[in-house]
């Protein structure tokens, strides 16, 4: 049971270590250097044949997992591509945090939140096509494989963990509302150490269902540019280990960050497209810095979720308007999809460990400059009119006394999420 | 803390719509009227495999949607917004809305909007993916029930989808109440939506995890030695959760006192089956009680999530007896002999066991299992409970568990 009273919201709770894996690499050296350099991992792909798909373009990862890993996990060739995706993340982020796994029970208490849209659903594909088309090459037992809970139940296995284990699939805000609820389990002191995140890969649902909608670029995605076009697909997995601050510190490890507050929200207005006044991404951002006891004044920059769709820049511009007020024209703006494209249900997820690693690196990564290098087709819309936010684009942008900044999640169904993440500057609470 | 109230419940199954169906159908603990035969006419499923389900159907809904709402949806999305707008109808919001737009939604789903998911599938894998239709994607995605719920009922807090097998519908009920709790949100629906496609309904019998029995009528044996399998099921169950004191303030009346909740994990099971975590379940389940100021020797009454399946009413009742180490084991009753294997038929029957409704015996059950050494309900009086412990475990090894009191 989870006991948020006032003295539960008052303890801190630190990211104490981080995992990702990306369009960069297996990985988060390999993230933070492809994000550091600005340059787009939004390529075409091979997960699967794309010919006959309205786009071709995604940020998929590199197949070969780092050595050893696969021998390292018993059941690595069940798993889905998301699962081991998340696994490897985990195990990252584990051993970043100077923690023991596997894990005893209930010693220290380990619980696992996970976001995911669509789990192990390219897995599924093929296991459809065959079930089909020729019943003997499917294998029902795969489809043990194929769950949306897949990737959190994996780490968990894996892990030992006999804490709380719970997947979000809210669409694009799963990550983010996994960090949120975990943060609440470890401030209530249900349990000791979280691994919260998300993950999710290329498969061909989401990829024919977003274009359906016409919301993917046929380039590389140029999110809060007039010239956005839509998103871009990406695919990976994220995790951050989260514990007590004073946990941490008691065992000599060094915090990378403070996950400070999380707040949610839902638009209430359409399935598809967001709310055009912000208003309930708005709602989000301020139930986050509420949670986190700052004002807006205390945000030096923002990780947008800026997937590049007309309508979700837009709205999303709105709200950091009404959050922000003037200063929102000043505030820079750091664009993580338009390098490693949009990983949907953990986009939260790999979107809190940039912001992370740009507070502790103490500067912001960059998108992609210039001009867009093919100009709109005949019939195509003209340029929207442009946000007038600081986007920070092309080089890194130093920011070494950044105190706190603001990761948001805006998904499909109107569910919204906004993080509030505290740099680590050595005081103990 | 506040403490939560269940002051609507809404719910939709084989057994009709609304509180008092379900209610008449647990007294009954008969299944057989309500099975319907499942098409098997595409050769999915096995020869001599199960032949039934437990359908809700979309078609007697019109009182709760509108058609011109109704043709914007999935079949889980229809279910989901009916359930909550009963939900709310019975917690005396006439408008069907929430009193407060603040409100959360949470809505637990094991396997999402199915026959849109298959749809979509063979357009873009048989079709082409230019033959996409942009209405069942759209529809396709789990929140989907969620976002409807919230735009329809005008419920503006936040809005997530559990995704956790089994074990998916104490987590959002138990995530719903912590919003409340925490003042994260006034108030909160939350409970959840699945449906049965003849896809599914095949798959799932081919896995061997479906009840049947050869030359009668398909039967869940909950807890009995003879148990094969689940009933396949499909509906949704909504509770509106509040606040005591804003319930007290607007003459809200209560089923259920939420007292408790949590959940932990088996990392023994398989990725499809139950494992041998009996013991740290066991205590897992005490800790929650003990943080929670319920001693176990308080609950006395049990509503297991037990559906027949091996495995899974193997590890309920080893993790139970492990939790009632030291206590007489209270009447256990298992309702998924009677409303089949999906979550929200568990939930509804959990709340009504706590608000003092009459259950038959458990349907199916005739033979204990020696290796169990759990009996569940035999349908004898009993008196109102004080203290009920709902706890529903899932394969691949999520766990979860509620504590509802008495109103």
């Amino acid at each position: 049971m989870t006991n948020e009273t006032a003295a539960g919201r008052a303890c801190r709770v630190a990211v104490s270590g981080v995992g990702a894996v990306s369009g960069f690499g297996w990985g988060v050296v390999p993230l933070w250097e492809g994000l550091r350099a600005g340059r787009s991992a939004i390529r075409p792909f091979q997960r699967f044949d794309s010919a006959l798909h309205r786009t071709h373009l995604a940020a998929e990862v590199a197949a070969e997992p780092p050595a050893g890993l696969a021998r390292a996990c018993r059941e690595w060739r069940r798993l889905s591509q998301a699962d081991r995706f998340a696994l490897c993340a985990a195990l990252e982020a584990v051993a970043g945090a100077g923690l023991a796994a596997p894990f005893a029970d209930a010693d220290p208490t380990v619980g696992v939140w996970f976001g995911s849209s669509t789990g192990g659903m390219f897995e599924s594909e093929e296991f459809f096509r065959a079930f089909v088309t020729d019943r003997r090459r499917a294998r029902v037992g795969a489809l043990a494989a194929q769950q949306v809970n897949g990737p959190g139940d994996a780490i968990a296995r894996h892990l030992g963990v006999t804490g709380p284990v719970a997947t979000v699939s809210s669409a694009c805000a799963s990550g983010a509302l996994a960090l949120g609820a975990a943060l609440a389990a470890v401030r209530s002191g249900e349990v000791d150490v979280a691994l919260a995140g998300g993950a999710d890969s290329l498969c061909q649902l989401t990829y024919a269902g977003f274009n359906a909608l016409r919301s993917v670029d046929e380039g590389a995605c140029r999110p809060f540019r007039a010239d956005r076009a839509g998103m871009s697909f990406g695919e990976g997995a994220a995790v951050l280990v989260l514990e007590p601050l004073a946990r941490v510190l008691a065992r000599g490890a060094e915090p990378l960050a403070v996950l400070a507050g999380a707040g949610a929200s839902c638009d209430a207005h359409h399935m598809t497209a967001p709310d055009p006044s912000g208003s309930g991404a708005a709602a989000a951002v301020a139930a986050a810095l509420c949670d986190a006891g700052l004002p807006p004044s205390a945000i030096d920059f923002v990780n947008a979720h800026g997937t590049g769709t007309p309508l979700n820049d837009t709205a999303e511009w709105a709200a950091l308007q009404q959050v922000f007020g003037e200063r929102a024209e000043r505030l820079p703006l750091t664009l993580t999809k338009a390098l490693v494209g949009h990983l949907l249900g953990s986009a939260g997820a790999i979107e809190a460990v940039a912001t992370v690693l740009c507070l502790r690196h103490g500067e912001l990564h960059p998108a992609p400059g210039g001009a867009r290098p093919v100009p709109p087709a005949e019939g195509e819309a003209a340029e929207l009119p442009p946000l007038p936010a600081s986007l920070v684009l092309d080089r890194p942008l130093p920011l070494p006394a950044a105190r706190a900044a603001v990761s948001t999640s805006l998904a499909f169904g109107g569910s919204n999420a906004a993080l509030v993440f505290a740099r680590w500057a050595g005081q103990a609470a | 803390m506040s403490e939560v109230l269940v002051t609507g419940l809404g719910t939709v199954g084989a057994y009709g719509c609304g509180g008092d169906s379900l209610r008449r159908a647990l007294a009954a603990a008969d299944p057989a009227p309500l099975l319907a035969a499942v098409d098997r006419s595409a050769g999915y499923h096995r020869a001599g495999g199960a032949r039934s389900a437990l359908l809700a159907g979309t078609g007697h809904l019109a009182a709760w949607l509108a058609p011109g709402e109704a043709r914007r949806m999935s079949p889980p999305s229809k279910l989901a917004v009916a359930a909550a707008r009963m939900a709310l109808d019975c917690a005396g919001f006439a408008d069907r809305r929430c009193g407060d737009e603040a409100a959360s939604v949470v809505v637990a789903t094991a396997f999402g909007p199915s026959s849109y998911s298959e749809a979509l599938l063979r357009q873009i894998l048989f079709e082409g993916p230019e033959a996409t239709s942009p209405f069942l994607f759209t529809e396709s995605v789990a929140n989907a029930p969620a976002a409807q719920i919230a735009i329809l009922c005008r419920a503006r807090g936040p809005s997530v989808t559990v995704c956790q097998r089994e074990a998916g519908v104490l987590l959002a009920v138990g995530q719903g109440a912590a919003d409340v709790a925490a003042g994260r949100a006034p108030a909160a629906l939350a409970g959840a939506v699945d449906e049965m496609t003849p896809l599914l309904h095949a798959l799932l019998d081919r896995f061997a995890a479906l009840a049947h029995v050869a030359d009668t009528v398909d039967i869940a044996r909950p807890f009995d030695r003879r148990r094969s399998g689940f009933l396949a099921a499909e509906g949704a169950t909504v509770l509106f959760l509040e606040d005591a004191e804003s319930a007290a303030a607007r003459g809200g009346r209560a089923l259920a006192r939420v007292l408790a909740w949590g959940s932990a994990f088996d990392p023994t099971a398989p990725q499809a089956g139950w494992g041998t975590g009996q013991a740290f379940l066991g205590r897992a389940i005490v800790r929650g009680l003990t943080r929670a100021g319920i001693a176990v020797g308080d609950v006395d009454r049990v509503v297991a999530g037990a559906s027949g399946a091996r495995g899974g009413d193997r590890l309920e009742a080893l993790t139970l007896r492990e939790v009632f180490a030291h206590h007489p084991l209270p009447p256990v009753l298992a309702p998924k002999g009677t409303v089949g294997e999906y979550g929200g038929g568990f939930l509804g029957a959990a709340v009504l066991a706590a608000a003092g409704s009459r259950f038959g015996p458990t349907a199916g059950f005739a033979e204990e299992d020696p290796d169990l050494g759990v009996a569940p309900y035999d349908g004898s009086p009993l008196p109102r409970p004080s203290t009920v412990l709902a706890t529903s475990f899932a394969a691949g090894g999520a766990a979860s568990w509620l504590v509802l009191g008495a109103p």
